[in-house]
Formats: C-alpha cells, sequence, structure tokens
C-alpha cells in the first residue's frame, strides 16, 4: 500500500433538516419526503433505496402534506396556502396554485387519483380536479368551526373524514355537508384545559374511522352512527401520525416518544371468523418525534424530527429473509457536499443556506503505523458566505487551483473568484451571468481550472471558459432524444479531454471536450449510477450504481476493460453486495494506476486491480494480519478488496486524495447537536499506514 | 342659510337680564336670554352688576368695572358661536361633491402611472380573448371566494393577482395589503403548531436536563452533562472586559 498520511476532518458540522411528510407510491415503490426545510427528496425503494431525485428547499415554503396522484405526479400543499406539483422529470416546480384559504393543513387524494382534497386554516375543506396539466378548483364543502389537520377518503370515495381541534366531521363528498360530528374527548378517563387537536384520520371501507390526537389515543369509531367504538391509550405523549396498508388489515401509528407502534387485525379466538384490532409491535428507532409514518406491502416506513428515515421491513410479509429484510436507516444524503482544491488544500462545504471554505492543517512530525500526529498547523475556516435570498444551495463546486468558487440556487448561478495574498483571502464576485446556468444540479471544473462544466436540470449540459477575471460560454450539449431529463453526475477527465455525464434514466454519456461532440455512451443498466470518477493515465471511467455494482469502462476503446468483464463474471462478494449505503465518491491514486478508491457512508475501499478478487469463501473485512505469519500465507489470503473501518469513521463524506496524504472528512453524531463540547469538533488526528495489507 | 344673530352688546343684555329675572317672564324669553349670554339666573350674579348700574355715570374716577366669572364665560361662549355662525356650514350635496372631489385626487396619488395601467389592461384584454375558460374560472374562483368570504368575520381578501405585462415578464404585481395578510396568517399557523407541540402543557424538557437526570439521582451525585452556560450574561462579561481594560490603561498612566 505504502506509506500514507491520513487528515481526519471532524470540523463539518452538518445537521440536515427533519422529516415532516412521507408519501409512499405503490406502483413505482417510490417514497417522497418533504424536509422541514422545503427539499422534497424522491427515494428509489427498488434500487437498494437510493435517493434518486431531489427538489432544493426555500425558507417559505412549509409543507404540512404531501401526496401521489394518479400518474406519477407528486403534489405538496404547505402553510403558504399553495398547492404546488412537482416536474420529476425536469427537477423543478411546475406550478404552484394559491388556494384562498390559508395556510394548508393536510391534503388527501381520493381512491380514483383525480381528485385533491385540502383542509385549510379557516375551517374550510376544498376540492379538487386533477387534470392532465393543472388542477382546478370544484368546490367547498361546508365550512367548519376550526382549522382542518387531517383527511382521508373513504375508499369508495363516499365520504371523507376530516380531524379538526377537538371533533371530527364526517362529510358526504356528494352533497358537501356534514353527516356527523363526533366530539373527542380531551384526555383519556379524565378532564384537561389543552384541547385535543385530532393529529390523524384514516377511514377504511367497513365504516370505520380511527383517528390519532394529541392526548395519545388511538380511538376507532363508527361513522355511520357517529359513535366510539373503541379507544386505547398507547403513549403519554402526541401520537402524530397514522398510516393504513392497502389490504386494511394492519396499520402503523407514530407517536411524539419517538415510538412506532403496530396494529393489526386478528382474529379474537382461532378459527374464529370475527377479528379485532390489536397493538402487536412496538418500534423505537427514533429519538424525537415521529411526524410522519407511511406504510408500504412489506415494510412500515417513519419519519421525524431527529431527522433518520426508517425503513422497517415487517417479516411476515417479506418473502426472502435476507439482508434485505434487515432495518433500514437513511440519515445522509446521498449526493457530494464537499468539494476538494487539492493544489491549496482547501475543503468547502456545502450548507443549505451558506458555505464553509476550511483549509487543512499541516504538521512535520513523523510516527509509525496507527500514530496520531501532533498538528504544527491547525485548520482554518477561510470563508463563510452565506446565500442571498430565500433559496437552497443546490450543489457547489472549487476548483482545483483554490481560485473560483462556483454555486448555484434554483434561480441563479453563482462565480466567485478568489485571491490569496500572504494567509489574507480576498473574495470577487463575477457578475452577469447568463440565466441558463441556473438551477444547475452539478457542477465541475477541468484539472487545469480553466473550464467550468454545469449540468443543468434542462438536460443540457454548458461548457464556460475561464480566464482571469472572466468567462466565455463555448458551448451547451443538449439532450439526445427530445424529452427533457435531469443531468446529476458529472466527471471529468485529469488530462480535460473527456466529460462523463449521467442522467436519470439513460445510458451515460461520454463527450469529446475538445472536438464538443458526444464520443460515445455506456450502455444503460436499470439502476442509477451513485458516483463517477474517470482515471488518470488511463482514461477508464469507473461508475457504481446503486445495488453496488463497478464498472470500469474504458474510453478510448468504447468498451468494458478485461478487468471489469472479469469482475461482472465472477460476481462481487455477497458482504460487499449487501452494504446499505450507496458509493458516494471514487477517487484515484496519481502514482498507482491499478489503485480504485471508493467510499459510502461507513467505510472505504481501495480495489487493487493486480490482485486476484475475493470469492465467496474468503474473508471481506480482513483485519491487520499478525506480523509472524509467514509471507506465503498472507499473499494467499490477501486479495483486491483492501476495506478499512479501523477509524472508527462513523458516517464519511467524502475521501479524497492529496498528493502524499487521504483526507477523510466526517460529520459530527447527531445525537450531539445539542450537547456538543466545542473542542470536539476542532480536534485532528493524523495516522500514519504501513505496507498492504490494512 | 343661517341668519346671524345681532350682535348684542354686554351692558344692554345683563340689563335687559336683570329686568326679566325681577319679573317671572315668559319660560321662552328667559331660556332665550339664559342662551343668549349663558348666564344662570341666580340672585348671586346679579348682585355685582347692580352696584355696576349704580356707578355708571362716575366710573371715570372709580375703579374698573368688576368682571365676575360667570360673565366672562358668559363672553367667551358669545364670541365662540359669533366665530362658529360667521363660518357657513355648507350643505348636504356640496359636501358630498368635495369628498368625492378629495377621494379622486388621493387615487390619483396612489395609482400607478398610466402608461403601465394602459399596458396592464391591453394585456388583460387580449387575455381574455385568447384564454377565455381560463378567465371564466378566475372569475368564478373570485366569486366563490367573495360567497364563502361572506360568513367569514376576518378582513374579505379579495386577490387581484394583475396578468404580467407582456414585454417585460419579470415581475408580477400582488397587491400588498394580500401579502401582509397571507404572512400574518402564516406566522399565526406556526405559532399554532409550536404552541402545540413545544409550548406549555406538553411534557417536554431539553436533552440537557433529560440526560442530567441520570446522573443527579445517582447514589453518588454528578454534575449535569452540559454544566456551564456560555450564553449567560453577555452584557455583564463584555462590560466586565471593556473595564478591565480601561482599568489598566489608567494603571499603566499613572506608573507611568
Amino acid at each position: 500500500m505504502g506509506e500514507f498520511k491520513v487528515h481526519r476532518v471532524r470540523f463539518f458540522n452538518y445537521v440536515p433538516s427533519g422529516i415532516r411528510c412521507v408519501a409512499y407510491n405503490n406502483q413505482s415503490n417510490r417514497l417522497a419526503v418533504s424536509r422541514t426545510d422545503g427539499t422534497v427528496e424522491v427515494y428509489n425503494l427498488s434500487a437498494n433505496y437510493f435517493q434518486e431525485k431531489f427538489f432544493p428547499g426555500h425558507e417559505s415554503r412549509a409543507t404540512e402534506a404531501l401526496c401521489w396522484a394518479e400518474g406519477q405526479r407528486l403534489f405538496s400543499a404547505g402553510l403558504n396556502g399553495e398547492i404546488m406539483e412537482y416536474d420529476l422529470q425536469a427537477l423543478n416546480i411546475k406550478y404552484a396554485v394559491d388556494v384562498f384559504g390559508g395556510p394548508i393543513w393536510s391534503m388527501a387524494v381520493s381512491p380514483s387519483g383525480s381528485q385533491l382534497l385540502v383542509g385549510c386554516e379557516d375551517g374550510s375543506v376544498k376540492l379538487f380536479q386533477i387534470t392532465p396539466d393543472k388542477i382546478q378548483f370544484e368546490r367547498n364543502f361546508d365550512r367548519q368551526k376550526s382549522r382542518i389537520l387531517s383527511l382521508s377518503w373513504h375508499p369508495s370515495g363516499t365520504h371523507i373524514a376530516a380531524g379538526s381541534i377537538d371533533y371530527i366531521s364526517v362529510f358526504d363528498v356528494k352533497s358537501g355537508s356534514a353527516i356527523h360530528k363526533m366530539i373527542v374527548d380531551r384526555q383519556h378517563m379524565g378532564v384537561s384545559k389543552r384541547k385535543c387537536i385530532v393529529w390523524g384520520v384514516a377511514f377504511l371501507s367497513d365504516g370505520t374511522v380511527i383517528s390519532v390526537d394529541s392526548a395519545g389515543k388511538v380511538q376507532f369509531w363508527d361513522s355511520a352512527t357517529g359513535t366510539l367504538v373503541k379507544s386505547h391509550l398507547i403513549a403519554n405523549a402526541d401520537v402524530q401520525s397514522i398510516a393504513v396498508a392497502e389490504q386494511e388489515d394492519s396499520f402503523v401509528v407514530g407517536t411524539a416518544e419517538g415510538t412506532v407502534f403496530h396494529f393489526q387485525l386478528v382474529p379474537v379466538t382461532s378459527n374464529s371468523s370475527e377479528k379485532q384490532w390489536v397493538r402487536t409491535k412496538p418500534f423505537q428507532h427514533h429519538t424525537h418525534d415521529v411526524r410522519t409514518v407511511a406504510h408500504s406491502p412489506t415494510a412500515l416506513i417513519s419519519g421525524g424530527t431527529d431527522t433518520h428515515l426508517v425503513i422497517r421491513p415487517l417479516m411476515e410479509k417479506v418473502e426472502v429473509k435476507n439482508y434485505d429484510a434487515a432495518l433500514r436507516k437513511i440519515t445522509f444524503p446521498h449526493r457530494r457536499l464537499i468539494s476538494c482544491s487539492k493544489k491549496r488544500q482547501l475543503l468547502l462545504f456545502q450548507f443549505a443556506h451558506h458555505l464553509e471554505l476550511w483549509r487543512l492543517g499541516s504538521t512535520v512530525a513523523t510516527g509509525k503505523n496507527g500514530d496520531t500526529l501532533p498538528l504544527s498547523k491547525n485548520a482554518d475556516h477561510l470563508l463563510h458566505l452565506k446565500t442571498k435570498g430565500p433559496e437552497n444551495i443546490i450543489c457547489s463546486c472549487i476548483s482545483p487551483c483554490g481560485s473560483w468558487i462556483a454555486y448555484s440556487t434554483v434561480s441563479r448561478f453563482f462565480l466567485y473568484r478568489l485571491n490569496y495574498e500572504h494567509d489574507n483571502i480576498s473574495l470577487k464576485r463575477v457578475s452577469k451571468m447568463p440565466p441558463f446556468l441556473r438551477c444547475a444540479l452539478q457542477i465541475l471544473f477541468s484539472e487545469d481550472s480553466t473550464k467550468l462544466f454545469v449540468a443543468s436540470n434542462q438536460g443540457a449540459l454548458h461548457i464556460v471558459q475561464l480566464s482571469g477575471g472572466s468567462f466565455k460560454h463555448l458551448h451547451a450539449f443538449q439532450p439526445q432524444s427530445g424529452t427533457v431529463e435531469a443531468m446529476c453526475l458529472l466527471a471529468v477527465s485529469s488530462d480535460g479531454n473527456w466529460l462523463a455525464a449521467s442522467g436519470t434514466s439513460a445510458g451515460v454519456h461520454v463527450y469529446n471536450v475538445k472536438q464538443l461532440k458526444l464520443h460515445c455512451t455506456v450502455p444503460a443498466y436499470n439502476f442509477p449510477v451513485t458516483a463517477m470518477a474517470i482515471a488518470p493515465n488511463t482514461n477508464n471511467l469507473v461508475i457504481a450504481h446503486s445495488d453496488q455494482q463497478v464498472f470500469e469502462y474504458s474510453i478510448p476503446d468504447k468498451q468494458y476493460t478485461d478487468w471489469s468483464r472479469t469482475v461482472q463474471k465472477q460476481g462481487f462478494h455477497h458482504l460487499w453486495l449487501q452494504r446499505d449505503t450507496p458509493i458516494t465518491h471514487i477517487s484515484f491514486h496519481p502514482k498507482r494506476p491499478m489503485h480504485i478508491l471508493l467510499h459510502d457512508a461507513y467505510m472505504f475501499c481501495i480495489i487493487d486491480k493486480s490482485l486476484p478478487l475475493p470469492n465467496d469463501k474468503t474473508l471481506l473485512y480482513n483485519p491487520f494480519p499478525p506480523t509472524n505469519e509467514s509471507d506465503v500465507v498472507r499473499r494467499r489470503t490477501a486479495h483486491a478488496f483492501k476495506i478499512s473501518k479501523i477509524y472508527k469513521v462513523k458516517h464519511l463524506v467524502l475521501l479524497f486524495w492529496i498528493v502524499g496524504s487521504f483526507v477523510i472528512s466526517k460529520c459530527n453524531k447527531l445525537h450531539n447537536w445539542k450537547i456538543r463540547a466545542p473542542s470536539v469538533s476542532m480536534q485532528r488526528t493524523w495516522i500514519v499506514g504501513n505496507k498492504s495489507p490494512f | 342659510m343661517v341668519q346671524l344673530r345681532p350682535r348684542a352688546s354686554r351692558a344692554p343684555a345683563s340689563a335687559e337680564a336683570m329686568v326679566d329675572e325681577g319679573q317671572p317672564a315668559s319660560e321662552e324669553e328667559e331660556a332665550e336670554h339664559g342662551l343668549l349670554l349663558g348666564q344662570p339666573s341666580s340672585g348671586a350674579a346679579a348682585e355685582p352688576l347692580e352696584e355696576d348700574e349704580e356707578g355708571d355715570d362716575e366710573f371715570d374716577d372709580e375703579a374698573p368695572e368688576e368682571l365676575t366669572f360667570a360673565s366672562a364665560q358668559a363672553e367667551a361662549r358669545e364670541e365662540e358661536r359669533r366665530v362658529r355662525e360667521t363660518v357657513t356650514a355648507p350643505s348636504r350635496p356640496e359636501k358630498r361633491k368635495r369628498r368625492e372631489e378629495l377621494f379622486i385626487e388621493q387615487k390619483k396619488r396612489k395609482l400607478l402611472p398610466d402608461t403601465i395601467l394602459e399596458k396592464l389592461t391591453t394585456a388583460s384584454q387580449t387575455l381574455n380573448v385568447k384564454k377565455s375558460p381560463g378567465k371564466v374560472k378566475e372569475v368564478n374562483l373570485q366569486k366563490k371566494n367573495e360567497d364563502c368570504e361572506k360568513g367569514n368575520d376576518s378582513k374579505k381578501v379579495k386577490v387581484q393577482k394583475v396578468q404580467s405585462v407582456s414585454q417585460n415578464k419579470s415581475y408580477l404585481a400582488v397587491r400588498l395589503k394580500d401579502q401582509d395578510l397571507r404572512d400574518s396568517r402564516q406566522q399565526a399557523a406556526q405559532a399554532f403548531i409550536h404552541n402545540s407541540l413545544y409550548g406549555p402543557g406538553t411534557n417536554r424538557t431539553t436533552v440537557n436536563k433529560f440526560l442530567s437526570l441520570a446522573n443527579k439521582r445517582s447514589p453518588v451525585k454528578k454534575a449535569a452533562v452540559q454544566f456551564l452556560n456560555n450564553a449567560w450574561g453577555i452584557q455583564k462579561k463584555q462590560n466586565a472586559k471593556r473595564f478591565k481594560r480601561r482599568w489598566m490603561v489608567r494603571k499603566m498612566k499613572t506608573k507611568k
């Protein structure tokens, strides 16, 4: 392996925002998640739970409800009183319709998928018709006295249940009038001054309405007579969310204590036809409020204020009991938030509303394997760049020479020039950026920092020439077919000749930058690309997909390399395929062309192409071998995949190769965000590695 | 037109009042005079005027006339009334005319310049021609909005989103009043959610307290997890720092 120094960076204080709503789409097995800062993410659950699309957030958007309608259309409604539809192809917001009812608290799609119901602050329930290109207001239902906090359709589409403060109303859809008004007790067996807020309602096809409220009760009502059938007290705090399975034999509720309860319809005694609802399983996977739950055919999905998305497959519903049936906790975004300037040893951190530029520390000491070296110069916080406006930053990048910073929001593109004089840094903004560069999904600088590559959400790829303090738009590659498809990932070769771009569905396109034309297209694979990079000397494109497959494609030869073919023939080790976080970055050692460095959130791996591949029987994660073992044994057990988890790295966000050293930057543990001791975040350690294997 | 009442000088009026007081004259007369003078027909007020009458011939040598409070008050009231009556009160139709003119002027001041208004009206007309169903839908929306707002206790929200000007599509004109209303409603909604989840009555505590309870309840009492509160007394600390700096400077000076 050789000797290398490792920078452990622990001052990236990234805190994701809490999850507010979750919506599951059965046909495509996709999950839409909306967060408190307005970001909406779409996860593809069948592609190994990969986050394939995201819509950046906005300060004024506080979404309160999210739902899928017929034909894969995604709608959200929030406290700004508007219903928004998201364009999943172009990754932007199609339109926003003002509802004129004040802040919207709840939204529900009819079982047929063609009508939309919203509950507003002023107590009105409004019905909208979903037309092919927009939504149209149809009519209002009877206005109620207090805000409508939850809505649910009867599976036949004839009645709806609306939960409000201290009562639940049942409406008849045809006439729009309230049939029943069911008063909810403020406290189970007792009196209370606090109003009882009905956070969720669900309407079953046999006419039962299930309600969850802030007193910690789950209650079953009969909608035909408007009476209470059964009441369960399950928590001391609010029960904030409910989701019913499609077969209506189980439902899940989430509480403010972080517990998720599973209720099932079980027969009273075996061989009995009479069934009743029984609370079967409690799950404690969250530390804070569980604001939203969803029920897919095989799993329970929950999300809340502690920002984790937890997917818990139900053992009785899962067919094959393998590693897939384990708990999934998605904490970190599946895309890169850090960029690095190798020449000047700078790191650029991207947050929601600002960017931070840090210079790495240095040391002159040396030591043995596993030593922690003292720093001679601490890491420096050079720049704190805040964005103007309420929008979140979509992507950012710093050039390898360290003199350009670029970032993009939905409406604007920013390019800055940095000047360094004796440890001082000055920033100058390049004004009058062209409007077609805005809403960029990925920004990349070429190795010599003369060109800027921008992938916009319309599918076009722009090349901008940078010189001195100004820029010039060179070329724009338009999408191949007529459809608009957002380009998500970019990779550029170190000699500046080749540019690889991957979209959401088609294969990876490779463009010739010097001749400004399409060179070739890597064949499409049915799982999305999670990371891409082009090797420095051989110009091999290494692609990692969300099912943990890694391909190597030779760009000059326009075909897969031999190594890649052997890997595919033999297949990957089963432990490798069972990792649950996607590979987010690929990098190369400049002096060793046979090495590929990749990492995901919990480990980093160096693939040595010269060594034999591991088969299923060998150990994948090989620890430090004892030194008294003979050379022969060591050579026999050595294989190509060298995986390291020894740095006690909890959440790896980025791994880079800077000349002579690794940079690992990890995130602080989320649980500490309230009681973080300040000294920990500035701590730096150095470790010197020894010859292989590690 | 109101007729001006004849200006009555002070002396003869008082004499008349005096005369009337003695005789129980008709109520109307009394009332009238009482109105004119605003003087209470009481004996106390009458006395000094008697003195006045007597000393009429020799008033050059005598001390100036004594002026009682009541008479001065009466005078002031008379003056007031005279001033009021000289200003003619306009008639109803005149008032209305003036008010309308004032409103038109104010409206003109508030409106956007004429050029933009023309553009907007032409733009809306063209849009009317092209997208008539769309417009009808908007009109319906507004009507429905008004219908449901009739019973609304809160202020009437009539949002008139103006179509963007055809040339310059970079802005959209929206009434500011509606924007304020929307912001205040959104803030009220957020306050409601915050109160219901984190307000008084919810059994919530900070992470520090939650984790420190175990330390406090253990047989060997330990400090809280986050013992120091660095945000306490920031102003005091700053003042202390400043004072210390100044004191040092002073000390250095005196030493020298």
